[in-house]
């Protein structure tokens, strides 16, 4: 069968670091690709290459085996290759219309803006991705999925035959991801196919024909996925065996750390519950369920209604992040980059940043202390020590997460709340995060854990909280917990709004 | 593992803050190239030497590029909060103003001494709490730094035109102690030693100290510095009242180099300060940036003055090869950007 897209020998260098070396990845028609590999594994890289975002140092790419010259979006798009980044590529104060017919070659510009013609131009195109709303709505008023959708639309109606995913369902929730497979599986039945870049297993088993494995710029293996199995594939990504996921045993005690009671925000309704000691409490729900609100609540960074928090007894008040961390929650953000990192600053300049006040004589720094100090952090989160001074945009992923929650082992709070720590980082550093959890519980603090990822919430905590619309719809402990119950808390309250 | 690296962050991984690696080596062999062309086109005197080279004329450069090379210190930290300051300008006129006022009009009968030291101190407390004052509104009520500079900007120029009814105070050409004002102020040794003074102060504090720390975390990310408990608002005021208290000390300065008080003077130091901090390398986004980097930034923008002056060449012409060389340099260090 004849290959609709072939790269063969693709090379890349970045500076003096090889990014890829000599990969050759294949597409057939009307199939599903996977693309896997760790963070830093090259992934990225091969689809910008792919995309024409990027150019190869050498190889070249073969579209029904005839050789293709990318050197730009636009020539890639002529090909008939669409992509929707991991990090949305789309206008967000320009309507969803214009954003898919803008630079779109089989839409014919004019002068000026007719939106009944884009209107009529994108409606197929948005059908068929199954988005009911107006092609008038500004971009960003939509949530994620929506958004998702329209830059598949858009890639539909550019004509592509080979659509690259770049792990679309990272910002997805459970139900959007699954809506998100279906479309995949519709997709290929129209003869499209698709290269599906994902960190996630069950997708991968769910949706793949075959899949490529990258690790470090290198092509291992490219698999049936009916023929093999996630172990394999994972030893594959790692090349070496990981430690059996179990639950790790419990630090739970019976010493209540933190009280919640009745709380009221802009978007939670009479949340209470209870943190032990030692206990790590997971969060579950569908994304805007009001999980990361819980933590914006808890840090200081949203108003309380009404509620009340107690911290060890003590009636806590919380205007502000440096008050939240001054009476003991720390909050390891959702968005790493946005929320956590300074990225023109060094490593280990990050990392002291909230504790730099306690390292000095007069304001001055005291640079060896704080080399010092962050030592032993470091090596508990098998950050290399090569890394302190450079700069912490140099780092993958996972290294830069470890980056950050190293500035709140620093601060070292009672209680931390951990906003979907192992997102979209390799699996390696998933299991370091996974544990430092189970360590600062072992030290007896209080850990809230949020993730997308129910698998991974049962397997790290004592009990589980179920959100739905800002109300608390489940209260599980993991051993009684199943995916399925807490899915089906998740998306329960739907009827609250009669009741 | 591998980690993609391009070009630019690999440069990043070696920026430390001495002048001599990276960033300040490329900045220190733009300075060495407008010293050696300086040179090369310098006028000889009658003797035969290079007049650029006259010890005279070196410290007249650094004399003249004192007052904005002050301005820019503060400047600097302003920018790196990614914030600005264009109200320089008109404190620094505000503090000529009140400089001024002081030595002609209040405490007659005090002796020279505690008259001078008041002078001294009204200008620059009063630019201070100026500064205070867009630090405030910016930090409590989160307005753009560009609006809230730019209303006090035409505000202070206002209340400066209506406190001195829009006259030159004219001083130091009696026997009083607004002479005597004037003749220390004005001295080369007193105006080079207090730039070189602040900037190794300002250098120390941004790069040693948990408030520069703090400054450079506010413009790298604010929302990051928010979530990390930062005193976020406490910077921001601090960046805002320095710039007013460097920018009423030139304004100290000024007075005594002009022997006048001048509620029209200062019209657009603040872009020639933020033109010496961008050549400088900090970046207008904030984060990134060096004390070290705006003073070669300085004295680049100084030599060239002096330069096509030594010239001869028209002062129109001047800013227009000025503008030329802005771009250039702020081109200059984005290259290794490039993907």
């Amino acid at each position: 069968m004849t290959d609709v897209l072939r790269a063969e020998n693709i090379s890349k260098r970045y500076g003096g670091v090889s990014a890829l070396k000599n990969v050759n990845f294949a597409v057939r028609p009307g199939e599903v690709h996977g693309l896997m590999g760790e963070n830093g594994a090259g992934k990225s890289t091969l689809i910008k290459i792919l995309a024409g975002a990027t150019k190869p140092d050498a190889g070249r790419i073969l579209l029904n085996d005839q050789p293709a010259s990318i050197h730009n979006p636009l020539d890639s798009q002529r090909l008939g290759i669409g992509i929707i980044y991991q990090e949305l590529d789309l206008f967000p104060n320009l309507t969803v219309g214009e954003n898919i017919v803008i630079r779109n070659l089989d839409f014919p510009e004019r002068s000026i803006v007719n939106f009944r013609r884009i209107d009529s131009f994108c409606r197929p195109f948005l059908e068929q991705v199954g988005f009911a709303g107006s092609t008038r709505a500004i971009t960003s008023s939509l949530p994620i999925g929506q958004l998702q959708l329209t830059a598949l639309a858009r890639a539909l109606s550019m004509n592509a035959r080979v659509i690259l995913m770049d792990e679309p369902t990272s910002s997805l929730a459970d139900d959007g991801a699954a809506r998100l497979l279906e479309l995949v599986r519709k997709l290929r039945a129209t003869g499209i196919s698709i290269v599906y870049v994902s960190h996630k297993m069950d997708e991968v088993f769910s949706v793949c024909d075959r899949a490529t494995v990258l690790r470090d710029g290198e092509t291992i293996a490219v698999a049936e996925i009916q023929s093999t199995t996630s172990d394999t594939l994972i030893r594959m990504m790692v090349g070496r065996d990981l430690e059996k996921r179990e639950r790790s045993a419990s630090s739970l005690t019976n010493k209540v750390l933190l009280s919640v009671r009745g709380l009221n925000t802009k978007k939670l309704r009479e949340i209470s519950f209870e943190l032990h000691e030692g206990e790590v409490l997971g969060v579950a729900g569908l994304v805007g369920a009001g999980r990361s609100e819980l933590g914006a609540a808890l840090f200081g960074l949203d108003r309380l209604e009404t509620g009340e928090i107690r911290i060890k007894g003590r009636k806590a008040e919380l205007r502000s992040p440096a008050a939240a961390i001054a009476q003991g929650i720390g909050l390891l953000p959702e968005d790493r980059k946005l929320q956590g990192l300074m990225m023109q600053m060094s490593v280990l300049e990050n990392s002291s940043l909230s504790v730099i006040g306690r390292m000095q004589s007069f304001g001055f720094i005291n640079r060896q202390q704080e080399r010092k100090a962050v030592e032993p952090i470091y090596q508990q989160l098998r950050l290399k020590s090569s890394l302190p001074s450079s700069s912490v945009s140099a780092l993958s992923g996972g290294n830069q997460q470890k980056a950050l929650l190293a500035r709140w082992l620093m601060i070292d709070p009672d209680i931390l709340f951990l906003d979907d720590p192992a997102r979209g980082i390799d699996v390696g550093a998933k299991q370091d995060i996974y544990r430092i959890i189970a360590t600062l519980a072992a030290a007896k603090k209080g850990l809230i854990l949020v993730s997308s990822e129910l698998p991974e919430l049962l397997t790290c905590c004592d009990r589980i909280l179920v959100l739905s619309e800002g109300r608390l719809a489940g209260n599980f402990t993991a051993l009684e917990a199943s995916q399925e119950a807490i899915m089906a808390a998740a998306i329960s309250t739907q009827r609250s709004g009669t009741g | 593992m591998i980690v993609p690296v391009n070009s630019r962050q690999l440069t990043a991984t070696v920026r430390t803050s001495s002048v001599l690696s990276g960033d300040g080596a490329k900045r220190l062999v733009a300075l060495a190239a407008v010293i050696v062309l300086a040179i090369a086109i310098s006028p000889a005197a009658s003797d035969g030497s290079r007049i650029f080279l006259d010890p005279g004329n070196l410290t007249d450069i650094l004399r003249q590029v004192s007052i904005i090379g002050i301005i820019s210190l503060a400047m600097t930290f302003v920018i790196l909060t990614a914030g600005i300051d264009l109200s320089v300008g008109s404190i620094l006129a505000f503090s000529t103003s009140l400089t001024a006022m002081a030595l002609t009009r209040f405490w007659p009968g005090s002796s020279y001494a505690t008259h001078l030291l008041l002078t001294v101190l009204l200008a620059t407390a009063g630019s201070a709490l100026a500064g205070t004052l867009n630090g405030a509104v910016i930090a409590l009520l989160d307005i753009q730094p560009f609006i809230v500079t730019l209303a006090s900007m035409i505000g202070l120029r206002g209340l400066t035109k209506w406190l001195t009814e829009n006259a030159n105070i004219d001083i130091g050409f009696g026997q009083d102690v607004a002479a005597e004002f004037a003749s220390i102020f004005r001295q080369k040794t007193l105006v080079i030693g207090s730039y070189a003074v602040i900037a190794l102060v300002f250098w120390v504090l941004l790069d040693r100290t948990v408030f520069g720390r703090h400054v450079r975390a506010t413009g790298d990310n604010e929302t990051a510095a928010r979530y990390a408990g930062l005193p976020i608002r406490r910077v921001k005021a601090i960046v805002y009242t320095l710039s007013g208290l460097l920018a009423g000390y030139s304004g100290v300065l000024y007075t005594a180099e002009n022997h006048q008080g001048n509620p029209n003077s200062g019209v657009g130091y603040e872009l020639d300060a933020i033109a010496a901090v961008v050549i400088g390398g900090t970046r207008l986004s904030g984060g990134k940036g060096s004390i070290a980097g705006t003073i070669v930034g300085t004295l680049i923008m100084g030599i060239l003055t002096n330069m096509l002056r030594l010239k001869n060449v028209d002062s129109n012409v001047e800013m227009m090869i000025k503008a030329i060389i802005i771009v250039l340099a702020v081109a200059i260090q984005k290259q290794r950007k490039a993907v």
